[in-house]
């Protein structure tokens, strides 16, 4: 089995790959000027910003980077393409012959990472067509892997690690990837185009190896075909386009010229997983509860990394599983520590005391001794109450003035801690 | 003194627009030389822009049924940098469709040359060249890719300047061919070329190959002619040509003969990588976002573009056609790239030979040809008029046109051209040059008596 993907990235830069229009805007069609629409006389230019991020995905992916990059014309009719081209890369890409290590330590290979713009989007209604050109001239990086992966497993695999390294160069693609889908179980290669979404693309991915499988199995041959996903009935379909190679009549942009990329810094790329795989091995706990963690998660490899006493790795992931849970926001390492102090100490830690800890309101570690707190519940938790509180939830009041009384803990903590003793 | 200055200082009447504009006018509707006349202008020294350069408000063609009606949003950097500069616009001059020829013939209403009205006005800048010959006071913004501004001033005996690639920002310029496309400027004496250019050139941040180098005026006091150019000239204009060549050497200048091997490559190199260039410049032409549009929306999208598309003139289509073909995948290395790698060639044999001095040329190798007669042509036969234009054009050499000769009662043109940025040697050569040559004009509308 050979899979290989073209996936598109959309960048975050504040303004479009060619103008100054915003790049994040909401409202159809007002982010807009002659040059993302393709009026006549128009020119582009190059936006830094876009060439930085698509030099530092290269990058990361361990791509040899082209000291000078240029772009071409593509031709082609669609009413979502203004100038009837798209200004993308051939000659002098971004990068070429790049890796991402996932799947243990495999390599999916990077043939290629072009930097090019977006069409406007098309919103279709059951008798008329809407074009929103926002989007027209959005940066995008399109990233191509080589027919390196080999199962759902290592799609899933690759996509995560893609994700992550994305992600901490500053693209968080939040689901939104755009992928074309080359999958090919027999001769024959088939084509999945416009996938939106990871989820979407392991459906078609899961589709198609069945789909090509029951035809291999049955004797069929597997037609060479472009087909396209359909999100709502999870399957492929053959669309009729030709299979013939198409002619884009490339030529060079003539109204750009090419561009240095050796002033640009190559900041080193950080791979959140490879540090998962060492801190699992250095404090002996699973792989996965860190990964699970850190890729996604900028902060909590920050507090990790800055936590002077490694060796409590267990209590350290269970302090940010606790900030995750909790909260939205970051915390300061300062508080981090004290927070780590209190589960050392096994105290009772809820959204209200993280937010104590966060103030530096002083907490006694006796007060929040959980287990002590636990055995007075259950003493004064007598079966009468119990049964009560079947028929009035107010019976356990008496229990939770007590606690609150005597420990600095909030009524509604003491009142978990009793319901949980009761249905215990 | 040049004539804007001249301008300022004489006594002008407070109806003096109004008249301009009346006798402008009347003229025009058998000269054709304005596609659309600004009549709210009242103030200023007054400024033309060819059709295809944008002005905000302005209907804007290229002399294009395709984009009939449309009017821009924006203004081209010239236009804005001369608006700013106490430049008044005075109307959008006629031209070849999208700058396609070299007659002024392939528009919508052919300009005609002053001199007599039975000739061409040359393109494709032919309205800017007979706007220049016959408004007293008037600068005109024009724009050559292959020879569109020396070929025009030419025929029409007024000087035509095109200024090295990317000296003047093409921002708003309505898009042929745009590794060589340059914005240039046409006037009736060199002397207003210097002030004009001085505006309008320089680095603009909308236009990515703007250049920020520094002009320079370098003269060696030779003169190179390239004698494979000149045997493709008519025996008349060759003898006359001579002639002035025998005066600039009694002015000091020494007259020397060069051949380059691959001359006779430069119009298939050029007409190659214009047409590619152009075929995807036009793609845009759909026929629904802006100028001529299709209302009928039930049609699938292609047979939509291919309605509309079939509006562009003929030869349009047969540059789109060919430069469609050029770039195609199999034919690529063979034409495109190749006229590339020629182009490239010739202009580091015509940058050395111009280490030495400026290379002079009679612009046409024929006089202005009868507007019939010009168009029994054939393609091929209209190409080739463009020999001796298109060397310094598809390298981006800066040239300059002058009238140096009338016969027969029409102008004759020579064109000087010198290394890239070094366009202020080439329009001083020609203010020396007009110090005694009187050029001759037929009308001066907007002249104080």
């Amino acid at each position: 089995m050979k899979i290989g993907l073209e996936v598109h990235v959309s960048l975050p830069t504040k303004s479009k790959l060619f103008c100054s229009c915003s790049a994040k805007a909401s409202e159809p069609n007002s982010a807009v000027c002659p040059i993302c629409m393709g009026f006549p006389g128009a020119k582009p230019m190059l936006n830094e910003e876009a060439l930085r991020f698509a030099v530092g995905i290269a990058n990361a992916l361990h791509c040899k980077i082209n000291d000078r990059v240029s772009f071409v014309r593509k031709v082609y009719f669609y009413p979502d393409l203004p100038k009837s081209y798209q200004i993308t890369q051939l000659y002098e890409p971004i990068g070429i012959n790049g890796f991402v290590e996932c799947c243990d330590g495999k390599r999916i290979g990077i043939r290629r990472i072009q930097l090019e713009e977006d069409a406007a989007k098309i919103i279709r209604g059951d008798d008329y067509t809407l074009l929103d050109f926002n989007r027209s001239g959005i940066p995008l990086v399109e990233i191509v892997t080589e027919p390196d992966i080999k199962s759902e497993d290592e799609l899933r695999s690759f996509l995560t690690e893609l994700t992550s390294i994305l992600y901490y160069i500053g693209i968080d693609i939040e689901g939104e990837l755009k992928t074309d889908l080359n999958i090919s179980l027999a001769d024959a290669r088939v084509e999945v185009k416009n996938i939106t979404g990871i989820r979407n693309l392991i459906d078609a991915a899961r589709y198609e190896i069945q789909r090509q499988e029951k035809l291999i199995k049955s004797g069929a041959k597997v037609a060479q075909e472009t087909r396209s996903y359909i999100e709502a009935k999870k399957e492929t379909v053959g669309t009729r386009e030709k299979e013939t190679e198409e002619e884009y009549g490339f030529i060079p942009e003539p109204d750009l010229t090419s561009y240095d990329t050796t002033h640009m810094q190559r900041i080193k790329p950080i791979y959140a997983s490879k540090i998962a795989d060492e801190y699992a091995k250095a404090y002996n706990v699973d792989k996965k509860l860190i990964a699970e963690l850190i890729l996604f998660d900028k902060h909590a490899l920050e507090l990790i990394d800055a936590t002077k006493d490694k060796h409590e790795m267990k209590h350290i992931l269970n302090g940010i599983g606790l900030i995750k849970k909790y909260r939205k926001g970051e915390m300061k390492l300062e508080a981090f520590e004290k927070l780590l102090e209190l589960i050392k100490e096994g105290g009772y830690i809820d959204e209200e005391i993280l937010s104590k800890i966060e103030k530096g309101e002083k907490i006694s570690t006796e007060s929040l001794n959980i287990d002590l707190i636990k055995k007075e519940v259950r003493q004064l938790l007598t079966p009468s109450i119990k049964l009560d509180y079947r028929k009035n939830p107010k019976a356990i009041n008496f229990i939770i003035g007590k606690i609150t009384a005597k420990y600095k803990i909030s009524p509604r903590e003491v009142a978990e801690i009793v319901k949980k003793e009761i249905s215990d | 003194m040049n004539s804007i200055k001249e301008f300022v200082s004489i006594e002008k009447g407070s109806d003096y627009y109004q008249k301009l504009l009346e006798e402008l006018v009347r003229l025009n509707e058998r000269l054709h030389a304005f596609s659309n006349i600004n009549f709210s202008i009242n103030s200023g020294f007054p400024f033309s822009a060819k059709d295809n350069l944008c002005v905000k408000g302005v209907e804007t063609t290229a002399s294009s049924k395709i984009l009939d009606g449309y009017i821009p949003p924006y203004n081209a950097t010239v236009v804005e940098r001369l608006l700013n500069n106490e430049f008044s616009f005075i109307g959008k001059t006629n031209m070849d469709e999208f700058g396609f020829g070299s007659f002024g013939i392939n528009a919508q209403e052919i300009a005609r040359n002053p001199f007599d009205e039975r000739y061409v006005a040359g393109g494709s800048s032919s309205g800017a060249a007979v706007a220049t010959s016959i408004l007293k006071y008037h600068v005109a913004i024009a724009e050559s890719t292959g020879g569109s501004i020396a070929t025009p001033a030419s025929f029409c005996g007024v000087v035509g300047f095109t200024p090295t690639y990317s000296a003047i920002s093409r921002y708003g310029l309505i898009d042929y061919s745009n590794s060589m496309d340059k914005i240039g400027i046409m006037a009736r004496t060199a002397k207003d070329i210097k002030p004009v250019f001085d505006l309008i050139r320089g680095p603009d941040g909308y236009d990515s190959t703007t250049s920020d180098s520094s002009i320079t005026s370098i003269n060696k006091k030779k003169l190179i002619v390239i004698d494979q150019l000149l045997d493709l000239v008519d025996q008349r204009i060759r003898e006359l040509f001579e002639k002035m060549l025998d005066k600039l050497n009694a002015k000091g200048y020494s007259i020397e003969h060069r051949s380059i091997d691959i001359i006779d490559a430069s119009i298939a190199s050029y007409y190659i990588i214009a047409m590619a260039e152009a075929s995807t410049n036009l793609a845009r032409y759909t026929g629904f976002k802006y100028g001529f549009k299709i209302e009928d929306f039930d049609k699938d999208y292609n047979e939509f573009f291919t309605e509309a598309r079939a509006v562009f003139g003929e030869e349009a289509k047969r540059r789109i056609l060919l430069g469609t073909f050029v770039r195609s995948a199999n034919v690529k290395d063979k034409y495109y790239f190749k006229a590339l790698k020629v182009r490239d060639m010739l202009s580091s044999r015509l940058e050395k030979i111009l280490e030495e001095g400026f290379i002079i040329l009679p612009v046409m190798p024929i006089p202005a040809p009868k507007i019939e007669d010009a168009k029994k042509l054939t393609p091929l036969q209209v190409y080739k008029m463009d020999a001796l234009t298109i060397p310094p054009n598809l390298c981006g050499l800066p040239h300059i046109a002058f009238p140096y000769a009338y016969d027969n009662g029409l102008p004759l043109g020579a064109e000087v051209i010198t290394s890239k940025f070094n366009d202020y040697a080439i329009i001083d050569f020609v203010e020396e040059w007009e110090e005694d040559f009187e050029y001759k004009f037929k009308y001066n509308i907007g002249e104080v008596k």
